[in-house]
């Protein structure tokens, strides 16, 4: 019953695709930056397990969660800032119904 | 013993409650599960030594982007209520597809026997580790993140902010 690397590794890819799953079925746009934000964390998660299976740590895999904290904050803002945005010009929130830009 | 039940206990947390953001129709409980799931995320990220990192997952996910997430939810609710269908065309083969990605990496991971190692001994200090790393030789993409995070907030001021002077 010993908790290996493989069983954080798993969790992990699960969690991945379930934001994956997320991000093809929601409609609303928020919805969708939701379900990218779980990949994120998918992610970082595999990086501090990784981390804190080194030979030696160094704190690299936190380290590398954390650029990803801040490059998923920038982002979530800016991806808020945008759907908050069009839905003031056209009162929009769904992701399918945004095609202004369809040819 | 003690510790592999705690690890179940997080894990089965942390993805039931991932399954409802991506399930549950009303946008703002998906974003208040969101919040359990990174909870219970920051929980594990214990579990492994890294408690910086729950600290800040804490802070920065639940404490600004969930609760931005709440702010345009609510900016954004229409006058005919939380109309947020799933697209049911999608479902069934984007289930299939999400869940056989699963599989693969969990099949691969299993087979390749990296997990078999034991855990390894708690580290010193990590906080230290991280502290002296990101001043000392990654101290180049730390500035560039703050660079990063200024330019998405000139950005986010930029996009939002336009708007209203149109109005007036």
């Amino acid at each position: 019953m010993t908790i290996t690397l493989t069983h954080y590794l798993i969790l992990g890819a699960v969690l991945f695709a379930l934001g994956v799953y997320g991000a093809i079925t929601r409609r609303n746009a928020i919805g969708i930056l939701m379900a990218l934000e779980l990949m994120f964390n998918a992610v970082n998660l595999t990086f501090v397990a990784a981390g804190r299976w080194q030979a030696a740590p160094d704190g690299v895999g936190q380290l590398f969660a954390l650029f990803v904290i801040a490059a998923a904050a920038a982002e979530s803002v800016l991806g808020l800032a945008i759907i908050l945005a069009i839905y003031r010009r056209r009162l929009v929130v769904n992701a399918d119904e945004m095609d202004l830009m369809k040819h | 013993m003690a510790e592999a039940i705690l690890f179940y206990a997080l894990a089965a947390l942390t993805v039931i409650s991932a399954v409802l953001v991506v399930t549950v129709k009303d946008v703002f409980h998906a974003a208040l599960y969101l919040a359990l799931t990174l909870f219970s995320l920051a929980a594990i990220y214990v579990t492994l030594g890294a408690y910086f990192l729950a600290a800040i997952q804490v802070l920065v996910y639940i404490g600004a982007i969930v609760v931005l997430a709440i702010f345009v939810i609510n900016l954004t609710r229409t006058l005919t209520g939380s109309a947020v269908k799933l697209s049911r065309r999608w479902v069934i083969p984007t289930a299939l597809v999400s869940a056989l990605t699963a599989c693969l990496i969990a099949v691969a991971l299993i087979k390749s026997g990296m997990g078999t190692a034991m855990p390894a001994l708690a580290p010193d200090d990590g906080t230290k580790l991280i502290g002296k790393q990101l001043l000392g030789r990654y101290v180049l993409p730390f500035e560039l993140v703050s660079v990063l995070l200024l330019s998405a907030l000139i950005a986010a001021i930029a996009i939002v902010g336009k708007d209203r002077e149109e109005e007036k």
